[in-house]
């Protein structure tokens, strides 16, 4: 529909549910309210499709040799913030280039302040959201393996059973044994068995492009929601600000431009909108909208818009193994350890999983020799031969909890815009006092069991890194909670300041874990789904 | 242990030309043909590396145990890299990096005219082409461009020099890596799951 609004015509879409952005929590909503409501959805996305399953071999191709992006066309140039965070603007989101690992966020993560006694209880525990994780696992494809029901709580087997081990990983696994802390593998959204309509997995080793289509990313399920006719999908359309009802503080409007018509505004019109926008781009998009009503953005009237941004910063090392592994046969698959993401009591809080890899490292070949002399052919070969007879390297990383403080904060950047003329956004990320008070503490205890691992094989540590400061796995910005003086969405993802607006998935984390965000955030979007249900039509 | 070698690789050529260069064997769903996979984009004819040259000093840097043949088959193998390779192209994305990277400009210019200054300071030197030289006096002629390399080998498209480039080319594929442990590792090969804890076969043993 078009309606002309003076000398502009202007492009409406109506739709019962709007969602903003176009990445794997979108798909997670789109898919359940298109299953369990008879709602007419919009999906908006700012980018626009990306190589197709049929192309990736080609562009993964080009990735082995040259290091070449494999995914064309997924970002938008200029649309570019400050500080740490993705450039994926394509349909799916930064989940067409993730690995995979889908572990869950432990018990304790929802109850940090009452257990601990730092930072915040989320206002939802592990059990509320445990059917949500199930489902989630289930939308996408996991295969995993159970481990202690103590540090892996479940209600319900996994979908899949878990991908193989390596030779490599078995004779490490062989190891941890030797250890009291017990390793399991990573859970994967990767298939073990053909999954959807998906392929098994083939190992190739480049999961951030998988050719067979055996890891789950959000186009296939797009895919299968356009074909059934059950959503528009608007691509290259950028939503620059929500407007308000006349009189109320519902929103009415998402005004957006579609980059190939740029004079041409589009407003996608509904009854509910969703952000689902990712860590940065949804505090964006709110602090964008301010009004005379919401001067500081929209869901922002306590301030809170844009505060806490969250995730975890790692230690990682090497440790020398007095075994012949054969790095190479299956990269990306890794053992896991949540013992210590379940702690029980304890006296200074350290919080962390621990992972394990094969490697080369050190082991890889060299053109000098121990004493700096240049090797040639058959001398590089026997150099390399001798460094992996008897030898070789395992990674070992552990993600540990770090507690954001409220001034962690993405704002407006004035002095970085795109080619609108819209701020982009900063992140500016930072510890709370009570996190950086621990931070010693933490890497010292991280590094004993690091030395404690390498210990039972008979090896040694041959180095650990300083701690990455990363924020890995972000999220934040639009924390949930019940008080809207200390949070801006509630348990459900529904802003405290507008009825009718939802923000979904990582946004919405109270702090960031010690594991992988990604099935986290799908849980959450599927939460935020079933209360958005209560008010659609029905199937 | 050595001839086992010799016959993997004569065994495998065709497999190890997919395999180095798209990680997928032949008949796989993501298998492609070498030149497919590989194929120029940007309608630009790159400059050609001088042939003998670069031969001439593949035989003083590569490993003698891949024989005549199998280092033949590593230097088309670079060839045909280099000859698909294209400057300033978008890279992968670092982690949590917002800025776009790009691969540096055409490395190929440069490469040649290195090939060509070798052959030159050979001839001058020595009064025989490279390729005519003993290869210890070649060795003395390429130890000077490749004492400043470093000791590790990076990425190929990012060597100063096409020596270097060409012995990171082979020593970072996946034939390298099974030679190197002797066995059928088969890095970046799209293959079943089935089977994966196995111990890789020894080479020449490898189906």
């Amino acid at each position: 529909m078009s309606r002309a609004v003076g000398r502009t015509t202007r492009r409406v879409v109506e739709s019962d549910v709007c969602i903003i952005g176009g990445g794997i929590t979108a798909a997670m909503v789109a898919e359940r309210l298109a299953e369990r409501t008879g709602a007419s959805i919009t999906v908006v996305e700012a980018g626009e499709r990306t190589a197709s399953l049929d192309e990736r071999s080609d562009t993964r191709a080009r990735m082995l040799a040259y290091g070449e992006n494999p995914w064309p066309n997924d970002h938008i140039r200029g649309q570019t913030g400050t500080g740490a965070m993705y450039n994926s603007m394509v349909v799916g989101g930064a989940a067409m280039h993730w690995g995979g690992a889908v572990p869950r966020f432990s018990p304790e993560d929802f109850r940090l302040r009452s257990l601990y006694g730092v930072a915040s209880d989320w206002p939802i525990s592990f059990d509320d959201i445990e059917p949500y994780f199930q489902e989630a696992e289930e939308r996408m494809g996991v295969a995993g393996e159970q481990g202690p029901p103590e540090y892996d709580p479940r209600s319900k087997p996994y979908p899949m059973p878990p991908l193989p081990l390596s030779y490599s990983l078995a004779r490490m696994r062989e190891w941890t044994e030797k250890t009291d802390i017990p390793f399991w593998t990573q859970p994967w959204a990767r298939n073990t068995e053909p999954y959807q309509g998906r392929d098994v997995c083939r190992r190739c080793d480049t999961c951030f492009v998988c050719p067979t289509g055996a890891k789950y990313t959000p186009d296939f399920a797009f895919d299968r929601l356009l074909e059934a006719g059950r959503i528009d999908l608007v691509t290259r359309t950028l939503v620059r600000r929500l407007s308000l009802e006349p009189g109320s503080d519902r929103i009415a409007v998402a005004e957006a431009v579609d980059r190939d018509a740029p004079d041409e505004p589009v407003e996608f019109r509904a009854g509910t909108f969703v952000i689902a926008a990712g860590h940065a781009w949804s505090s964006h998009l709110l602090l964008l909208s301010a009004n005379s009503r919401f001067p500081d953005g929209l869901a922002n009237r306590t301030g809170n818009v844009g505060r806490y941004m969250t995730g975890h910063w790692y230690l990682s090392g090497f440790i020398n193994l007095p075994m012949r592994l054969y790095p190479g046969m299956f990269v990306y698959n890794s053992l896991l350890s949540r013992r210590f993401a379940s702690p029980g009591p304890l006296d200074r809080y350290v919080r962390h999983d621990l992972r394990l890899w094969e490697s080369n490292v050190g082991r890889a070949p060299r053109l000098t020799g121990e004493n700096g002399q240049l090797l040639w052919g058959d001398e590089i070969m026997a150099d390399w031969r001798a460094r992996t007879e008897s030898e070789s390297s395992a990674r070992v990383r552990a993600y540990y909890d770090l507690l954001p403080d409220r001034d962690s904060r993405l704002t407006l950047d004035a002095g970085r815009t795109n080619e609108l003329g819209d701020p982009m956004p900063r992140i500016d990320y930072r510890p709370a006092q009570e996190s950086i008070g621990l931070q010693d503490h933490t890497v010292e205890t991280i590094s004993g069991r690091f030395e404690q691992l390498a210990r039972a094989a008979g090896g040694s540590v041959r180095s650990i890194g300083r701690p990455s400061e990363l924020w890995e796995h972000p999220g934040g910005g639009c924390r949930m909670g019940n008080d809207p003086a200390t949070s801006v969405v509630d348990r459900w993802g529904r802003t405290h300041d507008h009825e009718n607006l939802f923000v979904v998935g990582a946004p919405t984390l109270v702090s960031g874990g010690c594991a992988n965000g990604t099935l986290t955030f799908c849980a959450l979007s599927l939460m935020s789904a079933e209360e958005m249900q209560k008010e659609l039509p029905s199937a | 242990m050595a001839e086992s070698r010799r016959t993997f690789l004569k065994q495998s050529a065709a497999t190890v030309a997919a395999v180095s260069l798209t990680g997928c064997a032949p008949g796989e769903r993501a298998a492609e043909t070498e030149g497919d996979a590989l194929s120029r984009t940007d309608g630009t004819t790159p400059v050609p590396l001088p042939a003998a040259t670069l031969r001439g000093v593949a035989e003083a840097v590569l490993p003698d145990e891949l024989g005549e043949d199998g280092r033949e088959r590593a230097v088309r193998a670079f060839e045909r890299w280099s000859e698909a390779l294209e400057p300033v192209a978008e890279l992968s994305h670092p982690y949590l990096v917002p800025e776009i990277r790009y691969s540096g400009p055409d490395p190929r210019p440069g490469w040649a005219a290195q090939l060509e200054g070798l052959e030159k300071e050979c001839e001058s030197r020595h009064g025989v082409s490279l390729s005519d030289l003993e290869v210890p006096g070649r060795r003395e002629l390429l130890a000077r461009p490749l004492a400043d390399t470093g000791p590790g080998l990076g990425a190929p498209q990012n060597a100063d020099h096409v020596v270097a480039a060409l012995l990171a080319h082979f020593f970072g594929s996946a034939i390298a890596t099974d030679l190197c442990y002797g066995r059928a590792i088969r890095r970046e090969l799209c293959r079943s799951i089935e089977g994966a804890e196995e111990e890789p076969a020894p080479l020449g043993a490898a189906p």
